[in-house]
């Protein structure tokens, strides 16, 4: 069986996308909820787990979206600035091995 | 013509003149209460619990746990408690039938009238009302908080509480809620339980309930309205503000998406238990008080984490329906199709691959990334209302912080006793 995948989403505005067509990375994002720009990062059930216990107000929504959210807006900047660093968005090892 | 109330009994105002109360309170132990115990002060005085007159004594409170009715009968889900220590119930010098005066911010709120000092099992209570005995459980771990003893005896307003603004215009107590729907010509008015700032998912939930709860009556003039009643009490630090949460539910109303023919918010005071099933129970009862027809009931409703199954508070409502005024009306998700290009039921649509759900969790998320939310997902008019609210009501923030907790204006206060 696949192994869950859990996204983050770093939902992109005006500042991200600014960072993000200066870095040439402008089509790494999706577009959701009737144009909303969006780069999600996938946590496996342990990062998951991880950034639930290191985030405390960060949330799991179990019921409707199967996604983390309300990771404080400065996590999700230092997030942000790891894709663009790394051009990826397969950067939460990376992102928590600092926690 | 009398108003009657969940249970059969009519619902009669517990609240004092006040000539009358300060003459009463004469001599009188005082005793201090915190917000949950003034909420339910409230809850009992003004008759949204009816059929309780005041805080539960053990035969009732051993009923509600085993039977999930009062001793006389009635369907009641949740105890309504006092609790008090030992050595404070010493120290007051409180015994049975005493009257005691509860002050809350310092000045005298309520006549308790103390018929009963008791234990009860706390574990036991845990069990019966949230299915488990777990502390991570918010109602357990609020139970678990309760000091040992409990109180049970009838309450008296010495005093009508002050509704601060920009609350006042919403509290709409049931005798005050009934006037109002018989005004505005409803024959049947469908309730929106709510904790959050609506997105358009939960403006379509009420616009679905509404057509469900409008049925075979005729049309020729509004006859069906949507009650938003929001639940004001304890707050965590994340939550929506209080006042976003109430103004831009009216907002809803105020921008055209409902009008006055179809629309009314109003609030109730009270602690969520998070109780899931045994709270949907209690929703109904409070809502039957509010003189309300139909109660919205969406999936895992008032439930937390896992603890209940996705439809069990609905089981739970068929096993009392009989004993219950009020029809619940169960809402399927709304969500967006980009297929559709708009927001649809999950009973509707089939472009199930493509479906984009979404919830208050993930638009408080949009928010805090200082995106704003197209308007099909989240109403222009909401989104800058929620602003607002962060800059006049929530020190920057529309969300709750420690700042907001320190320095909010209480949405009530008691004033002095007037001579």
């Amino acid at each position: 069986m696949a192994e869950e995948k859990y996204p983050i989403n770093i939902w992109i505005n005006e500042e991200r996308y600014q960072k993000l067509q200066e870095a040439g990375l402008a089509d790494m994002c999706e577009e959701m909820l009737a144009g909303l720009k969006v780069l999600r990062v996938y946590a496996n059930e342990e990062q998951k787990d991880k950034i639930l216990k290191v985030f405390p107000t960060a949330k799991f929504d179990a019921s409707t979206t199967k996604s983390i959210e309300l990771l404080p807006r400065e996590v999700k900047d230092k997030i942000f600035d790891k894709i663009v660093e790394k051009r990826s968005v397969d950067i939460l090892d990376e992102f928590l091995a600092d926690y | 013509m009398a108003e009657i109330g969940h249970g059969g009994k009519e619902i009669v105002e517990r609240i004092l003149s006040p000539g009358e109360a300060a003459e009463k309170i004469k001599g009188l132990t005082q005793v201090p209460i915190r917000a949950q115990i003034a909420n339910e002060v409230i809850g009992l005085a003004y008759g949204f619990f009816c059929p309780l007159e005041g805080f539960m004594g053990k035969a009732d409170v051993d009923s509600v746990c085993k039977n999930m009715r009062l001793a006389n009968g009635a369907v009641w889900s949740i105890p309504i408690l006092f609790d008090l220590s030992e050595a404070e119930i010493s120290d007051y010098g409180i015994k049975e039938g005493d009257s005691i005066v509860l002050t809350y911010q310092g000045n005298p709120m309520a006549l308790f009238e103390v018929e009963e000092i008791f234990e009860y099992d706390k574990k036991e209570m845990c069990q019966a009302t949230f299915g488990t005995t777990e502390e991570r459980h918010p109602g357990c771990a609020r139970t678990y908080e309760y000091k040992d003893k409990f109180l049970g005896g009838k309450i008296t307003l010495l005093t009508e509480p002050k509704i601060n603004p920009p609350f006042d215009p919403y509290f709409l107590p049931p005798l005050k809620m009934r006037k109002a729907i018989k005004e505005k010509g409803w024959e049947r008015t469908v309730v929106h339980q709510t904790r959050n700032v609506p997105h358009t998912g939960h403006e379509w939930l009420m616009k679905g309930a509404w057509l469900q709860t409008y049925g075979e009556l005729p049309i020729e003039k509004p006859l069906v309205g949507v009650i938003v009643n929001a639940i004001i009490g304890a707050k965590r630090k994340g939550d929506y503000i209080d006042e976003a949460i109430i103004l831009t539910h009216d907002e809803l109303r105020k921008a055209g998406y409902f009008g006055d023919h179809n629309h009314l918010t109003s609030l109730t005071f009270w602690d969520m238990r998070y109780a899931g099933p045994k709270e949907a129970i209690f929703h109904a009862a409070l809502r039957t008080n509010l003189g309300i027809t139909h109660h919205m009931y969406g999936r895992d409703h008032a439930g937390v984490g896992d603890y209940y199954g996705t439809y069990e508070a609905h089981h739970l409502l068929a096993s009392v329906k009989d004993d219950l005024k009020i029809t619940p009306v169960y809402s399927m998700n709304w969500l967006y199709c980009p297929h559709c290009g708009e927001v649809t039921s999950e009973g509707l649509c089939n472009h199930r691959d493509e479906w984009q759900k979404f919830s208050g969790t993930l638009i408080r998320s949009i928010v805090m990334d200082g995106v704003k939310p197209p308007r099909l997902i989240f109403r222009p008019e909401v989104f800058d209302l929620v602003m607002e609210c962060a800059e006049k009501y929530g020190f920057g923030s529309p969300f709750v912080t420690d700042e907001y907790l320190e320095k909010r204006t209480p949405v009530f206060t008691i004033p002095p006793l007037s001579a």
